[in-house]
This record gives C-alpha cells, sequence and structure tokens, in this order.
C-alpha cells in the first residue's frame, strides 16, 4: 500500500532522527526517506493512472490523480531538496549571536526533526480523502514549520514566526469553520453523520444538493483560510517575513510543497461550492483574490531591497496566478493551473538555493549592500541563479512560460479578457523588476570576495533542478502528461 | 427527577449556558487583567462542555459525551494551567493595555453580536425548532458572535499571550457552531481539531517565553523590524 507507506517514511524517519546522535545519520534518514517517497510517489501515480483512485481504510486515505500529482510534487521537492539541505546545513548559519557559526548536533536534531514531522503533515494533507482530517494535517503543517521559521533564534526570526503562527491560525479558524459548514450542508442533504460524509467522493457526488446559501458562506470562509496560508493577497503579509527568516532548504519546501497543498484544499472546496451553487461566484471570488495577489506583489518586487523578500513576493505573484488561473476554469483554466502548480514546484526551489548559495558566501542577504559580479566569484551558482530568474518570471522555452500562456488563453477563453490584459501589464513589470535586481546582483566587476561555489553539497544539487526544468521545456514523458491531463480534468468544474 | 428527561428543561439550560458564554466572551474584551482573563476563558471552555453534555444527555449522542470530556479537561482545565504557569514563569506585567478603550471595545462587541444575528439567520432557515432534535440550534448566532468578537480581540491586544487567548476563544466559538449545527464535527475529526488546539497553545507557549527573552517584553507590537 504505497499510500500508508508514503506517511510512514516522514513518520519513522522524525523518530529515528530524534534519537540519533550523530550527524552523518541524521542527514543519511533524511536522504534516504526522501529517496523512498519519492520512489513511492511515483509508484502511487502509475497505480492511479493505470486504475484510478486508490483508497484506503474507508476513504481514509484516498488519492485520485489530483492529490497523486501533489503527492508527488511534495516528494519531488523533498528529494531534490534533500542534498542541498545537507550541504546547507554544513555551512555556517546566522545565530542570535554576532557571526555566523557552525550549528551543533542539538541543532541540527531538531531540524531534521521538524522538516520530516513538516513533510509527513504535507503528505497527510494531500493524502488523506477527508477534508476535516486535511485541516487537522494543513493545522499540523503551521505548527511544525512555525519552529522552523523561529529556528535560528534571532530576534527577526521571533517576529516572523510570530506573524506566520498568529496569522496562519487565524486563517485557519476559517477554514475550519467553513469545513463545519460544509460538513453541516451534507449532513442536511444526506442525513449521514460519521466521519464519511466529510470524505472527498462521497462530497463530491453529494454536492449538488447541498444548501447553497451555507456553502457561499463556507466557500469564503475557507478562501480566506487556505488563501492565508497559500499566501494569496491581502492574508500575505507573513510570507516575506517567515521566508526571509527560515533556513533555506525549509523556506523552499514551504515555498513550494505547502503552497501546493493549501491551495489543493481550496481547489477541492472551490468544486464543492461551485457545483452547489453554480460556478459563478466562487469563480469571480478567485479571480478577484487572485489578480489582487499579483498586483500587491508586483511594487514589493520592484523596490525590494532583500534577495529573500523578492522571492516571497515572487511565490505571492505565482499563487496569485494559479488561484487566477482555477477562477477562470474550464479546460484550460484547470490545466494552466495543474502546469504552473507542477512547473513552480521546479522553478522556486533552484532560486531558493541559488540564493542560499550567494547568501551564506557573501553573508548578506541584501541587494543593495552586495556589490555586485557574484557571477565571477560564484560560477556554477550565479548561471543556475540566471536560469531560474528566467524560468521564474515565464521567460520562453522555459516550461512557466507554458503554463501562464495557458492561463492567459483561459481567460481570454473564458470571457475574462480585461483581467488577462491587466495580468500581462503586471507580468512584464515584474519580469522587469526581478531581471534587475538579478543582474544588479550578478553582472558587473569582480566583488571584493574570495572565489566561491567549493561546496559540492550545495552545487551540485542545483543541476537536477535545472536539467528538469530544461527538459519540460521541450520534453514531456507521456505518463507525466497524462497525469496533469487527468489531475486538470478532475479540478475543472463540471455541472 | 422527571424535569432532567424533559427537552424543555434541557433547551432552557442550554440557552441560559450560552447566554452566559456570549457574556463572558464580552468580558474577555472588557476585562484588563491577564489573569482573570484566562480564569475566564476557562469558565467559557467548562459552559461550553456543559452545553455539549446537555445536548448528549437529551439526544444519547455518544461521541458529545467524549467532546464535552475532552472539552472539559483540555480547555477549561490543562490549556489555563499552562498559560497561569507560564504567565507565572516569565512574570508578565498583568495589565493588557488593548488598543481601543475598553467602553469602545464593549461598544464594538455588542455591534459583533447583532452582526452575528444577521449572520446567522439565514443559515437557521432548515434548521427545525422545538422538540428533542432542536436542541441547541438557537445558539448559533452565539456561536457566530464568539467567532467575530475573537476576531476582534485579536486585533486589539498587544500582549502575545492575550492573543494566544482571543485565538482559543475564537476556538470555543468554532465548537459551539459545530454542536449547534450538526452536534458537533465525526469524533476522528473532533479528536485531530483537540489535538491541534493542544499543540498549538504549546508552540505558541514556546515561542511567548522566546520573544520574552529575546525582546524582554511581550508587546506584539514591538515586533515591526521586518517590513517591506
Amino acid at each position: 500500500m504505497p499510500l500508508a507507506f508514503l506517511l510512514a517514511i516522514p513518520l519513522a524517519g522524525a523518530a529515528a532522527v530524534f534519537f540519533a546522535r550523530r550527524r552523518f545519520v541524521l542527514e543519511l534518514v533524511y536522504g534516504t526517506g526522501a529517496g523512498a517517497a519519492l520512489l513511492s510517489s511515483v509508484f502511487l501515480a502509475a497505480q492511479v493512472l493505470s486504475g484510478g483512485p486508490v483508497s484506503f481504510f474507508n476513504g481514509f486515505l484516498y488519492a485520485d490523480a489530483l492529490s497523486a500529482l501533489v503527492t508527488l510534487l511534495t516528494c519531488l521537492v523533498w528529494a531534490l531538496s534533500a542534498p542541498y539541505t545537507v550541504g546547507y546545513l554544513r555551512g555556517p548559519q546566522p545565530s542570535a549571536g554576532e557571526s555566523p557559526a557552525q550549528l551543533g548536533i542539538r541543532d541540527l536534531r531538531l531540524y531534521y526533526t521538524l522538516s520530516l514531522l513538516f513533510v509527513f503533515t504535507l503528505l497527510a494533507v494531500s493524502l488523506t480523502g477527508n477534508l476535516g482530517l486535511m485541516w487537522v494535517a494543513l493545522e499540523g503543517a503551521t505548527l511544525a514549520s512555525v519552529f522552523l521559521v523561529a529556528f535560528y533564534g534571532k530576534p527577526t526570526s521571533l517576529e516572523a514566526a510570530w506573524k506566520y503562527a498568529i496569522i496562519g491560525g487565524v486563517g485557519l479558524s476559517m477554514a475550519l469553520f467553513g469545513t463545519i459548514l460544509t460538513y453541516y450542508a451534507a449532513h442536511e442533504a444526506t442525513g449521514m453523520e460519521t466521519w464519511e460524509a466529510l470524505n472527498w467522493p462521497f462530497l463530491l457526488a453529494a454536492s449538488p444538493q447541498f444548501n447553497p446559501l451555507v456553502m457561499r458562506l463556507a466557500f469564503v470562509l475557507v478562501l480566506l483560510g487556505y488563501g492565508a496560508k497559500a499566501g494569496l493577497a491581502p492574508m500575505h503579509t507573513w510570507k516575506p517575513d517567515a521566508y526571509s527568516e527560515a533556513p533555506v532548504p525549509a523556506a523552499a519546501m514551504m515555498a513550494t510543497a505547502m503552497l501546493n497543498c493549501a491551495l489543493y484544499g481550496l481547489g477541492r472546496f472551490f468544486l464543492l461550492s461551485a457545483r452547489a451553487t453554480g460556478a459563478a461566484m466562487p469563480s469571480q471570488l478567485l479571480v478577484l483574490f487572485g489578480i489582487l495577489s499579483i498586483a500587491v506583489a508586483m511594487p514589493f518586487i520592484l523596490v525590494q531591497r532583500s534577495f529573500r523578500r523578492l522571492l516571497a513576493y515572487s511565490s505571492i505573484d505565482h499563487c496569485g496566478i494559479i488561484a487566477l488561473s482555477l477562477g477562470f476554469g474550464g479546460p484550460l483554466g484547470s490545466l494552466g493551473a495543474v502546469l504552473h502548480m507542477s512547473f513552480h514546484a521546479l522553478a522556486k526551489p533552484l532560486l531558493f538555493f541559488c540564493a542560499g548559495n550567494a547568501q551564506q558566501h557573501a553573508g548578506d542577504d541584501s541587494l543593495r549592500n552586495t556589490a555586485g559580479g557574484l557571477i565571477r566569484v560564484l560560477p556554477m551558482s550565479g548561471a543556475a541563479l540566471f536560469a531560474a530568474v528566467l524560468a521564474v518570471t515565464g521567460t520562453p522555452p522555459f516550461p512557466l512560460f507554458l503554463s501562464e500562456f495557458t492561463v492567459l488563453r483561459a481567460g481570454f477563453a473564458q470571457g475574462y479578457g480585461w483581467v488577462s490584459i491587466i495580468a500581462v501589464a503586471l507580468f512584464v513589470l515584474i519580469f522587469s523588476g526581478m531581471f534587475a535586481h538579478v543582474s544588479r546582483l550578478l553582472l558587473g566587476p569582480a566583488p571584493d570576495l574570495p572565489a566561491g561555489d567549493r561546496n559540492r553539497w550545495t552545487v551540485y544539487p542545483l543541476l537536477p533542478l535545472a536539467a528538469l526544468l530544461l527538459l519540460f521545456s521541450f520534453w514531456m514523458p507521456a505518463p507525466l502528461s497524462s497525469l496533469l491531463a487527468q489531475s486538470a480534468a478532475l479540478l475543472e468544474v463540471k455541472p | 427527577m422527571p424535569f432532567l428527561n424533559d427537552p424543555l428543561f434541557g433547551q432552557t439550560m442550554i440557552t441560559l449556558m450560552a447566554a452566559v458564554v456570549l457574556v463572558l466572551q464580552i468580558t474577555l474584551v472588557a476585562q484588563k487583567s491577564l489573569v482573570a482573563s484566562i480564569y475566564v476563558f476557562a469558565v467559557q471552555s467548562f459552559l461550553l462542555a456543559g452545553i455539549a453534555g446537555t445536548i448528549a444527555w437529551f439526544t444519547g449522542a455518544g461521541h458529545l459525551y467524549l467532546a464535552a470530556l475532552i472539552t472539559l479537561l483540555l480547555k477549561s482545565v490543562l490549556l489555563p494551567a499552562i498559560l497561569l504557569r507560564l504567565v507565572e514563569r516569565i512574570g508578565i506585567e498583568h495589565e493588557m493595555r488593548p488598543l481601543l478603550n475598553v467602553p469602545v471595545s464593549v461598544l464594538i462587541s455588542g455591534m459583533l453580536s447583532l452582526l452575528a444575528y444577521v449572520v446567522a439567520e439565514p443559515l437557521q432557515h432548515g434548521l427545525s425548532y422545538g422538540g428533542p432534535a432542536a436542541l441547541g440550534h438557537n445558539t448559533l448566532p452565539v456561536a457566530v458572535a464568539l467567532f467575530l468578537i475573537g476576531f476582534f480581540l485579536m486585533a486589539n491586544r498587544r500582549k502575545a499571550l492575550s492573543q494566544v487567548l482571543a485565538l482559543l476563544s475564537l476556538e470555543n466559538g468554532l465548537f459551539l457552531a459545530a454542536i449547534s449545527l450538526t452536534y458537533g464535527m465525526p469524533l476522528i475529526v473532533e479528536l485531530g481539531v483537540f489535538f491541534d488546539a493542544l499543540v498549538a497553545v504549546l508552540v505558541l507557549a514556546i515561542l511567548v517565553g522566546r520573544i520574552r527573552e529575546a525582546f524582554d517584553s511581550m508587546d506584539v507590537t514591538r515586533l515591526s523590524r521586518l517590513r517591506g
């Protein structure tokens, strides 16, 4: 049963790591766990593709193409970031004191335990078929990641962790209210009283009979709640702080896997309420929040001074694009959302890792203080950073161009022409902002720094990410594209 | 005692307890002392457990007994105890200094309660009144009011611990909404929610302690170095 096995891997890993005494054991458990999880998620995806949805213990665990895709992405990000995590944490780390220091075994153990628990909760979000338990898992993900944000113990990290915990907590309480209302609607329509009343296949089948008024309120609450977790404006304010204070690999996980999981939950509720109330209201709300997020991110990207805050605003922008695409709807809109979720999950970690290398080498995260010319001392990370920025801003030939193009086509096809035109204008501004920042950081005369990129563990992990991005620009394996197509079909509102 | 089996008696008791729960929520808004607020929260949770227990008694919904018991143990004993110990250990100044003064805050809470009745009214349309099947259905507006006032309370507090308390009272509103709409969420979901509440308080308590050490204060308005 790959379903139960997938959840057992990070949990067993966390237990093993908690009692480990040596750094080598921690790294080994983390890395092999990631590899095993990636293999079983591929196996799960193959199983779903060939035999349809898989269910375990009455739908307690359940995977259709969409959840298999989200699970696969989570495991992929975990596996690709595991070697980088090892390398990054061996390097000098910011600390509560003045100068950067090496991490002790206690800190390392804390980090690996927390991030394994974090992965466990994220996998639970996509693998449980029960919307109530999905909420429980997302709340668990928040709690596990609060300490990852506060990991360095600096005053600024505590501030970021506090904002994150409070905004996440309030948001999730709204989402819980939405879940309660959904359960009430199901209970009222069908008389079901057991926990199976919150199981996905049952809810989807019964949703046309739900009370539209209740579902409307439920969707608004879930949109605000899971939207806050994904980072949709105006509930995005925790994001720049959390991403700039968390250790780089943890921030990369939050920016991709957690964002996907929150949007996955939102997508499920979107389908339910669209079937109960008609697609108009939920779609328009998603379009509104989507375009608002892109618009809010744009000025902050243009004037940003810190590189990792820049990445956070870029992630708000991408979260907005995915919500926008879901809201546009139709076959193209849902396809655009699924494609963008997948490609963003490859491009963003690459960006974070390059930023981490640059920061670790220059000892500074600021875009102003760094003299520029970093590509002369960091040839590999610098080149990868350039490619990653081109990819993440949707420049051809990178696959994010394809997904953004699909989103815009969906917008024009579904009668959201003006919104799409505004979105294009915002994309162009965001592209120029990102590009200006990165060229100032990378180009120019060589800075007064020793040659870097010496640590194999933080340089080589960039290669598979960049290679996958390039590969998907030109070629998509047939099973993967049918997984994407099936997931998109599941996200499409069909009456 | 025959009245113990009379649904009308149960309905009266539930209405009474729900009314006191709402009054306690407004007391939280008006209360300036942190320690007193924690006690108010404990009593509020105790009454919620009472509501759940009463509904369980009259409807025979077995899993509600368990929910009532867990609420009693967790929210009215364990969590307040954790919070009180935290207050004692890090010696926080007891005054809470809300952003808005007390009369204005209470006025806003009153208006939020009115709003809650307006929001909850159409939702109750499908709910039946009278008879044992309708027990507790009239508490939905109170639940929405707890939720809204909880939000206001979060925004109106500077101290980290009082924000935690506001979050918890907001969750009490959710619990009341769940029992008034559907006699509680399914048990396994309910257990998950309780577990998360417990972990959340532990996480926030640790964080409060560390913020206190790093900033020598719990005033969250001082957490303002990250901008832009």
